[in-house]
């Protein structure tokens, strides 16, 4: 584990730039793709900032989905590009007044915190997220991955949709995070 | 233009229904609320546009005044305040009620009860967990006192003890150590990292945390102040599970509360949803009535301007156009009947421009038969204003009638005679015809004038006929005095020869017997009686060549060899005669003597004339007729003498007319009389500056 998570992060590192940290946005940390025995699963790390107008949503009971998406594709100088995987993962945040708790909910996983800090540190971390399976991509191929978050604002609430048209408060993006990726060969792992 | 106004009304329809779908509380399309909001707008400013386009056409068609813009501005104009006034009302009003009916939703009543609500539920919460957290901390002691090999046979007899559901014994790593629990408890004896890392901090964790669906777990975390010496920190996790009945109320409350403040949250963004559906709404709705008014008018002032049309193409005097019935209305029933009285007025016109046509057929009929009369025919209405006036007339008064058009008789300045003896006659015979001759004193010429009534019925006037009968009376004269000259001839002939024979005798019996003197007298008076009696004999035979109708012979003649052979005796005479012949001129039908005759009596006439002029000369030419007067051979002769004076030249042709100090008179009444047996024309007249012309047409041999 330590040793795949070693060269994963390898080359995200040599792809990540110094990026300044803008407020109310995301930043993608670092990302990497590791083979597993099905296939291969990615992991992100986000920094987030909400913005007063967000928090202030979640406070009063808007749930926010975050949408991380992830693409792996073969550039092809003769053709359109060979999309290998294009996946997406929905991560629900939201606050239980009753209790005074945050829950993240990815799918049927779901965790609660009692403070928000805390609650968007899990958040931005992604973790062995399935992508692909291993017959996608052919081995010792270059491609290019790319990954990016972004608040889904489709799935707030009508209203807040239209204040979210005219208000730039609402739209909470990263920009796209794009690496290379060589394929393994099947025996190196 | 009508199929995008159907295709955009109905887009917009269904765009609408979805919108409003959507605006109200459902979670249908509200993952495409924008869109669906987008969308309305486009159709919106897609009828937008169609509006605007229509109306700049109908003002482009209003400028350059096409017939029926203003009536399709009109009804465009009531159709759209029928349109938009209402819209507009209902709009207003909907905006207030609006605003009103979302505030109304908010009331600080409902939100203290919905943060009682809330508040008492955590307040339920809090003391059960306070309670859990009692327990806790008492367990904590009892185990603190424990040895820690004894400490997980302890926990389950505290846990019993205390009726907590679910005990774990951990460390501070989170390695459980010993865990108890009720046969009920539903949990695992999980303990979760971030619960365990907090405790750590904090010494000790209490939360409340969701748990399955609804459910609510109470956790409490405290650390185990152990005095014997351990390698590791203990914790002990008490979980109690809320129950159902009350996580029920707590989750029920919750959500309303949630759902409330999320209302409040997105109270102006309600407001925007509402009226923006709203005025997507009117927009929709006031554009498709303005489109569909556009075509309303356009149907109600297409007939009209199809009968324009039709008006202008009957005014321009064209009544083939139709217009087509398009409809069953009154407008149709108009249409109808426009075309019906076009069709009645082109049948109209046609009548009136085939009577028009034969009536001017008969006019130039009238007017040729008019124009080809020899005799002279005028028209005067009944204040004797000269009304109609033939080529004969003006022929024969030879004067021109055209500026005596419309002038009453009494004004004529020209013709003042004849003018004068109309007035008279028809004074004298006011209501029958009458018949007089009369004698133009300019030409020498008698007239035969009748004058007559024309009937009441075709406006009354009169009409005057009249002919020149000036030859006809010299033809007369000339037959009376071949009459009296061949008896004169006959009469006076008879005793001539007895006269010359006595004469004779006398000089043949008497001269013997007489002296020389007397004899010589004798000889000299019977000589001049001789003499005489053939002078005198000369002369009635002159008398008589002209009274004898000599029988002429017609044939066939080449009239320039005649002119030719007649020419060459008159090479010598010392006048210079000229000859111009047309060559090819067919044969004339003519007596060769006669016509020779009549060629040297002509040159002859022309040599007499022409003494004492300084440079005599004369032309004989000969040409065949040109036009309508074909079947004719002219003959001209012209001299350059002293002419005709005007006295003679009306009687010239008659006998004993004559220019000369010496001469018979009977030269050109022969000559006459030859090309009238040659059933020819002959005519003279004067030349300027001076001399004269005698034309002889002769008809041509068949």
């Amino acid at each position: 584990m330590t040793r795949s998570l070693g060269w994963l992060f390898l080359c995200a590192t040599l792809l990540l730039g110094a990026g300044a940290v803008r407020a109310d946005s995301i930043e993608v940390l670092g990302v990497g793709v590791e083979p597993v025995d099905e296939g291969y699963v990615v992991h992100a790390d986000f920094w987030f900032e909400l913005s007063p107008r967000l928090e202030e949503a979640l406070a009063n009971g808007v749930s926010l989905n975050f949408m991380v998406e992830f693409e792996l594709v073969r550039p092809r100088w003769y053709w359109f590009d060979e999309t290998a995987a294009s996946e997406k993962l929905q991560v629900k945040l939201s606050y239980l007044p009753l209790s005074q708790q945050y829950t993240v909910a990815s799918g049927p996983v779901q965790q609660s915190f009692t403070s928000l800090a805390e609650a968007l540190r899990v958040l931005g971390r992604i973790r062995s997220w399935p992508v692909m399976g291993r017959d996608r991509i052919s081995a010792g191929q270059s491609y290019v991955g790319a990954i990016r978050m972004r608040l889904d604002t489709s799935q707030l609430p009508k209203a807040v949709q239209v204040m979210a048209m005219t208000s730039r408060d609402w739209t909470l993006v990263s920009d796209w995070r794009r690496f290379r990726f060589v394929a393994p060969e099947k025996e190196s792992r | 233009m009508t199929y995008m106004l159907i295709a955009s009304a109905a887009v917009g329809g269904i765009l609408l229904f979805l919108l409003a779908t959507a605006t109200a509380n459902s979670p249908i399309f509200s993952e495409y609320y924008p869109l669906l909001l987008w969308l309305n707008a486009a159709v919106a400013l897609a009828l937008l546009i169609l509006v605007v386009y229509q109306l700049v056409r109908l003002a482009r068609q209003r400028r350059a005044k096409v017939f029926g813009s203003l009536l399709t501005f009109r009804v465009l104009v009531m159709f759209a305040l029928v349109g938009i006034v209402p819209g507009l009302l209902v709009y207003t009003v909907s905006l207030q009620f609006l605003a009103r009916s979302i505030e109304s939703w908010f009331d600080v009543r409902v939100e203290k009860a919905l943060d009682g609500g809330l508040n008492l539920g955590r307040a339920a919460l809090d003391v059960m967990l306070s309670d859990l957290v009692l327990k806790a901390q008492v367990m904590a002691l009892d185990l603190s006192d424990v040895p820690p090999a004894q400490q997980p046979v302890a926990l389950g007899r505290l846990r019993e003890q205390l009726g907590t559901e679910n005990a774990v014994l951990m460390t501070s790593g989170g390695t459980v150590l010993a865990s108890t629990r009720t046969a009920t408890d539903r949990l695992a004896p999980s303990v979760p990292e971030n619960a365990l890392r907090q405790a750590r901090l904090n010494r000790g964790y209490g939360a409340v945390e969701p748990f399955g669906e609804k459910g609510l777990v109470l956790r409490v975390i405290v650390p185990l102040n152990t005095l014997a010496l351990v390698d590791e920190a203990r914790f002990l996790q008490l979980t109690h599970e809320v129950p159902q009945s009350i996580a029920d109320y707590g989750e029920s409350v919750q959500t309303v509360y949630r759902a409330y403040r999320e209302l409040q949250l997105s109270r102006e963004g309600l407001k925007t949803i509402y009226i923006l559906t709203l005025t997507l709404t009117l927009l929709l709705a006031l554009f498709s009535a303005i489109a569909l008014a556009f075509l309303l008018s356009r149907r109600l002032s297409r007939p009209l301007a199809i009968l324009a049309e039709g008006t202008q193409a009957v005014a321009r005097g064209d009544f083939s156009r139709r217009a087509p019935v398009t409809s069953r209305d009154e407008l149709g029933i108009l249409t109808q009947s426009f075309n019906s009285m076009t069709e009645q007025l082109g049948e109209a016109r046609n009548t009136a421009q085939r009577n028009q046509a034969q009536l001017e057929m008969a006019n130039a009929y009238l007017e040729s038969i008019l124009a080809n009369l020899s005799a002279g025919v005028m028209v005067f209405d009944s204040g004797f204003a000269l009304r109609i006036a033939n080529a004969g007339a003006a022929r024969i008064l030879r004067e021109d009638l055209g500026p005596l058009d419309r002038v009453p008789l009494s004004q004529w300045r020209k013709l003042e005679a004849f003018a004068g003896m109309l007035q008279a006659q028809f004074a004298m015979h006011p209501a029958a015809a009458w018949q007089v001759q009369f004698e133009l004193l300019q030409r020498l010429a008698v007239l035969l004038v009748r004058g007559s009534l024309l009937p009441g019925a075709s406006g009354g006037g009169y009409v005057v006929v009249f002919d020149d009968i000036t030859q006809l009376i010299s033809a007369q004269r000339a037959a009376a005095w071949g009459e009296v000259a061949r008896r004169l001839a006959h009469e006076i002939k008879n005793p001539l020869t007895p006269i010359q024979l006595s004469a004779e005798r006398l000089q043949a019996k008497l001269s013997r017997k007489l002296d020389i003197d007397d004899a010589t007298a004798l000889h000299r008076a019977t000589e001049t009686i001789v003499a005489q009696v053939t002078a005198l004999k000369g002369m009635v035979d002159d008398f008589r060549d002209y009274a004898r109708t000599p029988i002429t012979r017609l044939e066939g003649l080449d009239l320039n060899r005649l002119v030719a052979d007649v020419l060459s005796l008159y090479e010598q005479s010392g006048t210079l005669v000229q000859a111009r012949l047309q060559p090819d001129l067919p044969s004339v039908r003519g007596d060769p003597d006669q016509l020779r005759q009549v060629i040297h009596n002509l040159l002859r006439n022309s040599q007499d004339a022409l003494a004492g002029t300084a440079n005599p000369r004369i032309e004989v030419e000969t040409a065949a007729a040109p036009g309508t007067l074909g079947g004719q051979a002219w003959l001209r002769i012209v001299d350059n003498g002293c002419g005709f004076s005007s006295e003679v030249i009306e009687r010239a042709f008659e006998p004993y007319v004559t220019t000369k100090p010496k001469g018979s008179g009977l030269g050109l009444a022969i000559v006459k009389k030859i090309i009238d047996e040659h059933q020819g024309t002959i005519s003279i007249e004067n030349r300027r500056p001076r001399g004269a012309a005698v034309l002889i047409a002769l008809p041509l041999a068949a």
